[in-house]
């Protein structure tokens, strides 16, 4: 079976889970025997370097890329200027939406050339692609949910641009993945796909054991500081302003405990003003975006790790954060939250309680270890094989009735 | 002959509510939640009452009615006790008029519905005393036959049972236990002379509680025939057939639309289709048939989950450590002398706290997310520990009250009043006891009687 797959995002050229979600389902697909093609935007670097970890798979991937300026977590309007190797500007300033219909305007073309079974296009910048794909060669096609317009939005206020372009391809698929429950309600309630066409893959997880690094913040930790980890976007939909106003009331009880916020976002200078002005600033770190080894080293350093997220459709921190050993808090407004049990789980608006559970994590140490030893165990379920299998029987199934 | 012994088991817990870390330090109230939700125990009694209590109450007053050899045993709870007297008046009346019907056997248990036999036998002692007590209060009855939190048993306590006077005690009549043997039989505890153990048919018992409104069971829907068709298979084949289950099974684990409350009707009349099958108490069937073998229980056994120990209860790390603090808190909750702290510290040992702890994720698990007001096991912990912290300070606080009490004492020696002492002393340890003990306990032991001396005479 070979599969045309259309990406955004592909480690290690990253931006965040969905690189790493294209990256696990991939690799376990092909180790199932499927042929993958992946095709990628080019955008700030062009990926030739885009390779999978085991050589034995491979010669199997191939992937391609088109010019065009597409970034990831962007909206429609944002404008982006893509430059070349030696610093000259190549792409002036399109919109993301015409770089999704240029992107779709050359998957028309590549599925002209490629052979293929189906069509598997990943997030709504690729779905356009996904359907001109579709509608030159007569494939099924599968779309990949990974957020919506409404996720990033963290409302009803999304970019109708967005809205249209997946409310439309969503009606042209054949079948339709979603990462979580969640997001199929949304999908469900907001843009009216029939219950039906949905299939929910949730995301996997590596469970290898980690590099462990040098302890960081070792200074705090000498002081008797306990620290707790926010690592993300800092934009609406991940909460963090949620998250800072826990972090006053827990430091109104227990002033020795720490909170670093790693990431960028829009929202930066909003957060620091809050920061500042809940008189915070003795107890929060802004560490910039942490990537690899900083990162992880992080996760190892840290007592508690917390995703407080509006509207998260998987979220794999806490996934990351228990592979290093590190419990986590996060919201019941996550696909992640169906498929684990040992984390300490609260409403994302329910801060008072967001506190007590920070507070009771690293209060009870019997709590800690349970969390963690039982949290461990737990992940070793969520395999990508086990996602990639979901995936390949629902090829088979829709191509159960195409004859060659 | 055969008789048919039933038994139902009536519980509520005092569930603590979403108590908070800043909650330790300024709130003492840890049951009161008032809110829309499972955590609400006023609410849960109102509902269960309404679903369960009352109806069942009426049904089992017809049969009594209508089948003048009908009879059976109930236990209840301390805590579900005091929740009917607080919250619903009438479904305590209703039980104690089917008690008075002298048909009705009631058991022992303990008051607060605790496993604090494996963790404090004086504390547990206690609880069965205070148990009692109340039993005779509200039904003017007297137990005589012993049953443990979720029917948990060991062969220490059947010799306790044995030591304290009981006729018998209950147990789940468990296969691994049995072996070739049928539980249908009254049989020895090991290391007794004199009491028996009645165990429990638990496949017969688990048709009703838990498969009863099982659409996917073979033998749904059950006819009360056909169930009456399975006790009869077991004549010739044993004495007694012991149904023992909670007695919420009727109306609120099995609702009234699959048929449970006329299932039961009907059970009477069917099973006396046979000419030779009657009802007995517990008591009544201890007296009635000799044991025909021996038991023997090393490791506790109770009636929960496949695997019938008290892993639903202390399986897991938080679990242990939720338990162990609760028990280690005895010596200095009891020092206290405050009624208000050791009653909240026995409420927080009933066994339904650590349950909501429970992380068995299997289809044990299903049930145990069923039964639990928390959303997890994490958020039990978390609201347990934060109450059982706030009862740490208030235990401090108060043995500290009394320390400044005791030394605020003006020092006059009342050398009189230690003499006992002085002399169990000397004939314990000798001359050199004697001299610590002038040095060191006399002066606080004088204190102690100015103190309560002067206080006395204010």
């Amino acid at each position: 079976m070979k599969v045309l797959t259309f990406g955004w995002d592909f480690p290690p050229e990253t931006t965040g889970g969905l690189g790493i979600a294209c990256q696990g389902l991939t690799r376990e697909l092909a180790q199932e025997g499927v042929e993958v093609v992946f095709v990628l935007p080019r955008s700030q670097q062009v990926r030739g370097n885009a390779r999978f970890i085991f050589a034995d798979v491979e010669k199997m991937v191939k992937t391609r890329t088109v010019d065009s300026g597409l970034v990831p977590y962007a909206g429609s309007q944002t404008r982006v200027d893509v430059y070349d190797a030696t610093g000259r500007r190549v792409i002036y300033s399109r919109t993301i939406l015409q770089e999704v219909h240029a992107f779709a305007h050359k998957a028309a073309q590549i599925a002209k050339e490629e052979n293929f079974d189906i069509i598997h296009a990943h997030d709504w910048t690729s779905y356009l692609a996904g359907v001109a794909a579709k509608k030159a060669s007569g494939k099924p096609l599968v779309l990949h949910v990974h957020a919506t317009a409404f996720d990033q939005a963290a409302s009803d206020q999304v970019d109708p641009e967005v809205f249209k372009i997946e409310k439309e391809a969503f009606a042209y698929a054949d079948c339709i993945i979603t990462v979580s429950d969640f997001t199929k309600r949304i999908l469900v309630q907001k843009h009216e796909v029939p219950e039906l066409k949905i299939d929910v893959v949730h995301n996997g997880c590596d469970t290898h054991d980690p590099v462990r690094y040098a302890p960081a913040l070792s200074e705090l930790k000498a002081q008797g500081k306990k620290i707790v980890l926010y690592h993300g976007r800092i934009t609406i939909q991940k909460g963090v302003d949620y998250f800072i106003e826990a972090a006053r009331k827990v430091v109104d009880i227990d002033k020795d405990v720490v909170f670093v916020i790693s990431g960028q976002g829009d929202m930066m200078g909003q957060i620091m003003h809050k920061v500042g002005s809940l008189g915070l600033s003795s107890n929060v770190i802004f560490a910039g975006a942490l990537w690899y080894e900083e990162r992880d080293r992080m996760y190892q350093s840290v007592d508690l790790v917390v995703m407080p997220s509006v509207s998260e459709p998987f979220g794999l921190v806490p996934l990351e954060a228990i592979q290093h050993g590190t419990p986590s808090l996060i919201s019941k407004q996550s696909g992640v939250s169906e498929v684990i049990s040992h984390v300490l789980k609260v409403d994302f608006w329910d801060v008072e309680d967001m506190a007590n559970k920070i507070l009771a994590a690293l209060r009870y140490p019997v709590l800690h270890e349970q969390l963690k030893r039982e949290g461990r165990q737990e992940i070793h379920r969520l395999s990508w094989k086990h996602s990639a299998q979901k995936v390949l029987s629902l090829y088979q199934r829709l191509l159960q009735y195409m004859t060659a | 002959m055969l008789t048919v012994c039933p038994y139902f088991h009536v519980h509520q817990p005092y569930r603590v509510k979403r108590y908070r870390v800043f909650d330790i330090g300024n709130d003492n109230q840890y049951f009161n939640e008032g809110g829309e939700n499972d955590l609400n125990n006023r609410r849960i009694l109102e509902k269960v009452a309404e679903k369960s209590y009352r109806p069942m109450n009426a049904v089992l007053k017809q049969m009594l009615e209508e089948h003048e050899d009908f009879r059976f045993a109930l236990s209840f709870s301390g805590t579900v006790l005091d929740q009917f007297e607080a919250y619903t008046p009438d479904v305590l009346e209703g039980f104690q008029k089917l008690v008075a019907t002298g048909r009705v056997e009631i058991l022992a248990d303990t008051y607060h519905h605790s496993l604090s036999f494996f963790y404090s036998v004086p504390e547990f002692e206690r609880q069965v005393a205070k148990h009692a007590k109340r039993i005779h209060e509200l039904f003017g009855y007297t137990p005589r036959v012993f049953r443990n939190t979720e029917l948990s048993y060991r062969n220490d306590l059947a010799r306790w049972c044995e030591e304290n006077g009981y006729l018998g005690i209950m147990a789940e009549g468990w296969d691994p236990i049995l072996g070739w043997r049928s539980p249908n039989y009254v049989y020895k505890p090991v290391g007794c002379k004199r009491i028996k153990v009645l165990l429990k048919n638990y496949k017969l018992s688990d048709d009703i509680a838990f498969r009863f409104g099982n659409r996917g069971w073979e033998s749904y829907p059950l006819h009360a025939e056909t169930f009456a068709q399975w006790v009869h298979a077991h004549h010739g084949d044993g004495h007694t057939v012991n149904l023992f289950m909670d007695y919420e099974t009727f109306g609120e684990h099995q609702w009234e639309d699959t048929g449970i409350f006329n299932f039961m009707r009907a059970l009477p009349g069917m099973l006396k289709q046979h000419p030779d099958t009657s009802f007995k108490t517990p008591t009544e069937t201890i007296e009635s048939y000799d044991p025909v073998g021996e038991i023997d229980v090393q490791h506790v056994l109770t009636w929960a989950d496949t695997d019938r120990d008290l892993t639903a209860w202390v399986g897991n790390d938080i679990q242990k450590d939720a338990i162990r603090s609760i028990y280690g808190m005895e010596k200095d909750v009891l020092a206290t002398g405050q009624e208000s702290i050791i009653e909240t510290w026995r409420k927080l040992q009933t066994s339904d706290h650590f349950y909501y702890m429970c992380t068995k994720w299997s289809q044990d698990g299903d049930v145990h997310a069923y039964f639990s007001p928390y959303q997890s096991p994490y958020d039990a912990y978390v609201a347990f520990m934060n109450a059982l912290s706030d009862l740490q300070l208030r235990v401090q606080h108060a043995l500290e009250a009394k320390r400044t009490a005791l030394n605020e004492a003006p020092a006059v020696v009342e050398v009189k009043t230690t003499f006992p002492e002085l002399a169990k002393a000397w004939l314990a340890g000798g001359i050199e006891f004697v001299a610590t003990f002038f040095n060191v306990h006399l002066p606080k032991l004088s204190k102690a009687y100015a103190y309560i001396f002067n206080k006395e005479n204010r």
